[in-house]
């Protein structure tokens, strides 16, 4: 302690014993500052930061040269977080005293290291910003600036407070509360934030008990914090622990539900689908069908031509085996040509040749068969013409003309080239009334036989019968 | 109950870095003892005790 005076160091008198100066009552408000210091300390100790800047500044009233109290007094404005306020004392305590002194420590730490400065630099611009909000009411911005503010600096009680109010006037209580416990770790007896925290007790409390019936059904729920999450629980869920029925009875309506999901959306397709094959099916079936039915038709064709075929060829064979076939007929030519040459019977042979002539034209069978008709024919004609023409001439005198015309006839056929055989005929052909025939058969005479005395004789008959006519 | 508008008018704008010094070179350091001093002073009481 120095005397005010003169500067002299003080001794335990009330006086300075230098210039006598009277120095009780400064000595007295030394010690009061000092007093106040003390008890500063103590509370910054126990973190009560606000009543430490209180007696901090009491101090100072009292003695501005209390160095330790200035530094002890920035030192609680940084921890508040207010850094301007602090760098202010510190400042003043190194102008005070310029050497040796923690001031200067404090001061370096801040201005070295840019980064921090400008950090703090823009706490406080942003908070001054979210105050700016406040004023103009534009609390959600006020609030979403207060956060930044507090990411930069989270010691920042101003910043909290006012954070804590702006959460209490949207009825945030549980944000409020959160806000001003982290204001009470910093500042354990900080007023205001005793106030406030009071009064989110209050609201908390009384938001458990009398809240209305209508709200309390809208509210039924419980937020809390954890960590960076707000968690919304409702109050009134009840978590199903009855387990095993109630499970079962889920799973089965659930089945229930897939099943008619399953019925409804996925079986028609499937049907459609199944449809559209027996479509395709049906349609390649039909084109099949109807190429088995082209082939069926061809077929058939196939069947009545082969069998018209077979017919025919059913009747070539009956003309060749039957009983009138060519086998047959060659029988009977064979037949007629053994009687021949075995009996020389004329009548039988010829007959048999007479038979064969009219079963079948001997003209259209096969030239063997011609050679051996023909040739039997010219040996069993003439020989048998003349027998044939005698008995033919005895029925005409007789007058049995048609017997005659006969008889006659197979003579003429064995035997062309008699001419009275022939010009006999004629004459039975008139004698009988056969105008036509007989007619026919002068003609005949009178062709085959002209200039001779039968084609005269012929052709006065067929004028008699003209004549008549 | 707490009102924000009364609460608001509590709480006022931070100073910035480049305000301190202006804020340093207006601040009042007169404590006690100026006051002593002047009032001895203007007191007219002699310094040696006279």
């Amino acid at each position: 302690m120095f005397c005010y005076n003169c500067g002299c160091q003080l001794s335990e008198h009330d006086y300075c014993t230098a210039c006598g100066a009277d120095v009780s009552l400064y000595k007295k408000i030394m010690h009061v500052s000092n007093m106040f210091y003390n008890e500063g300390l103590e509370k910054a100790g126990v973190r009560d930061l606000s009543g430490a800047i209180n007696s901090l500044r009491q101090s100072l009233k009292f003695n501005k040269n209390n160095i330790e109290a200035r530094n002890l007094l920035g030192l609680v404005y940084f921890e508040m977080g207010e850094a301007v306020a602090a760098l202010s004392e510190w400042v003043i305590s190194k102008n005070i005293r310029p050497e040796k002194n923690v001031a200067d420590d404090y001061i370096g730490m801040i201005q070295s290291n840019a980064s921090r400065l400008d950090a703090i630099n823009q706490t406080i611009k942003k908070y001054n910003y979210a105050y700016t909000y406040c004023v103009q009411g534009s609390k959600d911005l006020a609030v979403i600036q207060l956060k930044k503010v507090l990411a930069l600096n989270p010691k920042f009680i101003r910043a909290h407070l006012l954070l804590a109010l702006l959460y209490m006037d949207g009825e945030h209580w549980e944000q409020a509360g959160k806000e001003i416990q982290k204001c009470l770790r910093i500042d354990r007896n900080n007023t205001q934030s005793l106030r406030y925290m009071k009064e989110v007790e209050h609201m908390l409390s009384s938001d458990e008990g009398d809240r209305p019936s209508s709200k309390r059904k809208k509210d039924e729920t419980m937020r809390y914090q954890s960590d960076n999450e707000i968690i919304i629980q409702p109050l009134n869920v009840k978590e199903n622990k009855g387990g095993g029925f109630s499970t079962i009875l889920n799973i089965l309506i659930g089945l229930v539900i897939g099943a008619a999901a399953m019925y409804f959306l996925a079986v028609p397709a499937v049907q459609k689908d199944a449809q559209i094959k027996i479509q395709e099916e049906t349609v390649k079936w039909g084109n099949q069908l109807d190429v088995k039915t082209s082939e069926l038709k061809n077929l058939e064709n196939q069947i009545a031509a082969l069998k018209n075929s077979n017919s025919e060829l059913n009747q070539q064979l009956t003309g060749i085996t039957g009983e009138n076939g060519t086998m047959s007929v060659i029988d009977r030519l064979l037949k007629a040509a053994a009687i021949y040459m075995e009996t020389e019977n004329l009548e039988q042979t010829a007959e048999a040749l007479e038979s064969i002539e009219q079963d079948m034209n001997v003209e259209s069978a096969s030239e063997e068969f011609q050679n051996l008709y023909h040739l039997l024919r010219n040996t069993v004609g003439p020989k048998i013409a003349g027998d044939y023409r005698e008995k033919g001439y005895t029925y005409y005198r007789n007058e049995d003309f048609e017997a005659a015309i006969e008889f006659l006839k197979k003579a003429v056929y064995y035997d062309s080239s008699n001419a009275n055989s022939l010009l006999d005929l004629g004459n039975a052909y008139r004698k009988n009334g056969d105008s036509d025939e007989a007619i026919a058969t002068y003609d005949q005479v009178i062709e085959q036989f002209p200039d001779t005395e039968y084609a005269r004789r012929a052709q006065q008959f067929k004028k008699e019968l003209e004549t008549e006519e | 109950m707490i009102n924000f508008e009364e609460e608001l008018k509590k709480f006022h704008p931070s100073l910035e870095v480049e305000d301190a010094e202006e804020a340093i070179y207006n601040q009042d350091l007169t404590d006690m003892a100026d006051l002593l001093v002047k009032m001895i002073k203007e007191s007219g009481v002699d310094v040696n005790g006279q």
